[in-house]
């Protein structure tokens, strides 16, 4: 069999576009190198290889939490505009007008940090920004808050720019989820894999950011004036809302990239005018917007209705689209003649370590579990793991996409290396937090018993293996960015 | 009558109608039906007035009105000192602030929302409704919890009525466009763009 080029250019993306999406995922891809020797200098602190303040310990954390999920968001959205702009009029403005957004948001989320001292984590759970017992000014606070209301401007922008130019093409977001292929009779018109998702991604992180919008104003307001006071577990449930959707709705982006970039290497279409692909895209939609409630398993004021709706949709929200993908891939490459290299390598492996980050997920949020997980270090071992191996794997693999079809990037005897390295470091990585979280270290600990030391040194060593590989990848994504950028293709 | 006049009669009709004693005394009667009621049927009595206008144009106010953003900022900064406690209290009581009311509300904030709104790229007012919802209830949460008092003529209680009646708002504008967004945008299009088009 003939071998299918996989790096042919996208005819319905002009030179402006591909300059956006190119500076979204090197935005992402400069900061995600950052986060990441931050993230080793937190192993390294906890392993007592590094001696850190402790109160240093949790501004890093916090700096740490907020940047990853900034631009996996970035990344997703960069991934989702350069497929979806091929089949709906986005407006770059606003694509750009997001990144403005981002960064100044970012600016002003360091300043509270660094300058202002603030260390209560990206989660701001109620009412820690406005108690912190002298570790952190009000200011920084505000500071803060107002950057993460900014960038949440940023993506609302976004996403209603989406609808809107959905709704222009299809008429509804019914239609555009392809209900009438999925309840009526499948005339195999539905839209295309990207449109969906988009779709899906738009109605929940909506919604979220709606909701994140609120819990931030409250809590500015609350910070400078005490007197008016949230209720906690309303505070609590709209933030967790607003996380749960957001850092999910990363992956539902990013996999835009498995959907459209994978075929071209196996040559075989990815279907997805059928009844399955589009109900397990609905359901998630529903399944994703009601399972939050499993980050409230702690709090046994939350009515039960709730956390046992939190433990079942667990068990099945992440399944539907999951199963189809990962289903979908193996299809996909099962004796296909595909052509491994960097790219098509990181895109399997998202698929991978998607779904088997799902699993230590499902795990935690089963009630019992959870009575003993929560809080430990088995938490950040799973959304790592589908964050790391997943997410950002599927970024890392469109952006080695993207400088081979645009920027004459070849392959280099290091790509082979580096991408194990990536995967061996990577599941190591998590591997230690999951083993760590066995054991029962809390998460969010600056100090360490001696007892889960070794874990903590064993993760800074993958984690430096990691660090590596991704700048291996983010250097050579550089590399090739600016003939990416201008050429004509 | 031709339609133009048709808006006038109706505006000026609304208007009139609002400021009559019987109306006021009920209106005022209660918080919500201040701040919501009488306020958003002032803006209403306004934008009819501004349909008498005619059709919305580009160039109109010699270009005083780009993309209707000095429009929406004149409307937006009226209703915020009009929702003011203090000024719904002074109202109450002293006739200048009353008519003060009566001019303004419709004048610089229906009046000119009419004529801007459907000049506002969609975007932004896209933008405007995502954002109305969460404020919405942010507001709600500002009167629900208010420590104090915050007006001498209405009590607690008004307060905790009208947090709920922002609520109430912010979840039908919420159903009002998941639903719409659904459906498709065809049959409501009318409705929606008043005075979009001629
Ligand atoms: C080399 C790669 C990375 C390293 C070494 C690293 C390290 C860490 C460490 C040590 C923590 C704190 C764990 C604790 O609670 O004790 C943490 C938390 C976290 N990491 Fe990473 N990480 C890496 C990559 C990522 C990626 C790729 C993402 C997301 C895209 C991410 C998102 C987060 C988040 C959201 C938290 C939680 C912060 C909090 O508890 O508030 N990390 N990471
Ligand atoms: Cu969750």
């Amino acid at each position: 069999m003939s071998q299918p080029d996989p790096y042919q250019p996208d005819p319905g993306i002009g030179r402006s576009e591909r300059g956006v999406v190119l500076a979204y995922m090197a935005t992402s891809g400069a900061v995600l190198l950052l986060m990441m020797v931050l993230g080793l200098i937190m192993r390294l602190d906890q392993g007592e290889l590094l001696g850190m303040a402790p109160d240093w310990f949790y501004r890093v954390l916090t700096l740490h939490g907020t940047g990853m999920v900034g631009i996996a968001g970035l990344a997703g959205a960069g991934i989702m505009w350069y497929f979806l702009r091929q089949y709906v009029g986005l407006s770059l403005a606003v694509a750009w007008a997001n990144l403005a957004l981002f960064l100044a948001g970012v600016i002003l989320i360091i300043t509270g940090i660094a300058l202002g001292g603030y260390a209560g984590a990206w989660t701001f759970l109620y009412p820690l920004p406005a108690n912190p017992m002298g570790m952190w000014d009000t200011g920084g606070a505000a500071s803060f808050l107002v950057g993460l209301l900014i960038i949440g401007v940023g993506f609302l922008l976004l996403h209603l720019d989406c609808a809107r130019a959905i709704i222009a093409r299809y008429g509804s977001l019914g239609r555009a989820l392809g209900w009438p292929q999925l309840f009526g009779r499948n005339d195999g018109k539905a839209p295309d894999a990207a449109v969906v998702a988009s779709t899906m991604v738009l109605i929940v992180n909506t919604l979220g950011l709606v909701s994140g919008a609120a819990i931030v104003v409250m809590s500015l307001i609350n910070l400078y004036f005490p007197a008016f006071q949230v209720d906690p577990l309303l505070a609590k449930n709209l933030i967790y809302f607003f996380g749960h959707v957001f850092i999910n709705a990363t992956i539902y982006m990013a996999v835009i990239a498995v959907y459209h970039l994978l075929p071209r290497y196996t040559g075989r279409p990815w279907p997805s005018s059928n009844k399955a692909f589009l109900g397990a895209w609905t359901a998630s939609t529903v399944m994703v917007i009601i399972v939050y409630p499993h980050h409230l398993l702690m709090d046994f004021v939350q009515p039960q209705w709730m956390l046992v709706m939190g433990q079942i949709i667990s068990y099945t929200s992440g399944l539907p689209v999951l199963a189809v993908t990962a289903y979908g891939a193996i299809v996909n490459l099962h004796r296909a003649p595909i052509r491994w290299d960097l790219a098509s390598a990181l895109l399997v492996l998202s698929a991978f370590g998607w779904a088997a980050g799902i699993i230590p997920a499902m795990v935690d949020a089963t009630i019992v579990v959870n009575q003993v997980m929560h809080n430990t270090l088995w938490v950040p071992g799973h959304f790592h793991f589908y964050l790391l191996l997943g997410t950002i794997a599927m970024a890392l693999g469109f952006m080695a996409w993207m400088v081979r079809t645009y920027g004459g990037a070849r392959e280099s005897g290091l790509d082979q290396l580096s991408f194990w390295v990536y995967a061996v470091g990577g599941v190591g990585f998590v591997g230690m937090f999951l083993i760590g979280g066995r054991e029962g270290t809390p998460r969010r600990f600056a100090e360490h018993l001696s007892g889960w030391i070794p874990y903590d040194r064993w993760a800074s060593l993958f984690a430096a293996l990691v660090i590596a590989a991704t700048a291996v990848f983010v250097v050579r994504f550089f590399a090739g960015l600016r003939r990416a950028a201008l050429t004509e293709a | 009558m031709k339609p133009r006049a048709g808006w006038l009669v109706a505006g000026l009709g609304g208007w009139g109608l609002l400021a009559l004693p019987p109306a006021r005394a009920v209106l005022e009667a209660s918080l919500p039906g201040h701040m919501v009621g009488q306020i958003g049927l002032l803006v209403a009595a306004g934008w009819l007035l501004g349909r008498s206008w005619g059709p919305v144009t580009p160039g109109e106010l010699g270009g005083w009105n780009r993309y209707g953003a000095t429009g929406l900022v004149v409307a937006i900064f009226t209703l915020a000192f009009w929702i003011l406690p203090l000024s719904l209290d002074t109202a109450l009581q002293d006739p200048a602030w009353e008519t003060a009311k009566f001019l303004a509300v419709p004048l610089l904030a229906g009046l000119p929302l009419c004529r801007s709104w459907s000049r506002l790229p969609g975007l932004a007012r896209a933008l405007l409704w995502a954002h109305l919802i969460p404020m919405l209830a942010v507001m709600g949460w500002i009167y629900h919890e208010a420590p104090v008092r915050l007006c001498n003529a209405y009590l607690l209680d008004q307060q905790a009525l009208l947090a709920w009646t922002l609520w109430g708002i912010a979840a039908a504008i919420t159903a009002f466009w998941t639903i719409r967004a659904f459906l498709g945008q065809a049959p409501l299009r009318k409705t929606i763009y008043l005075g979009e088009r001629p």
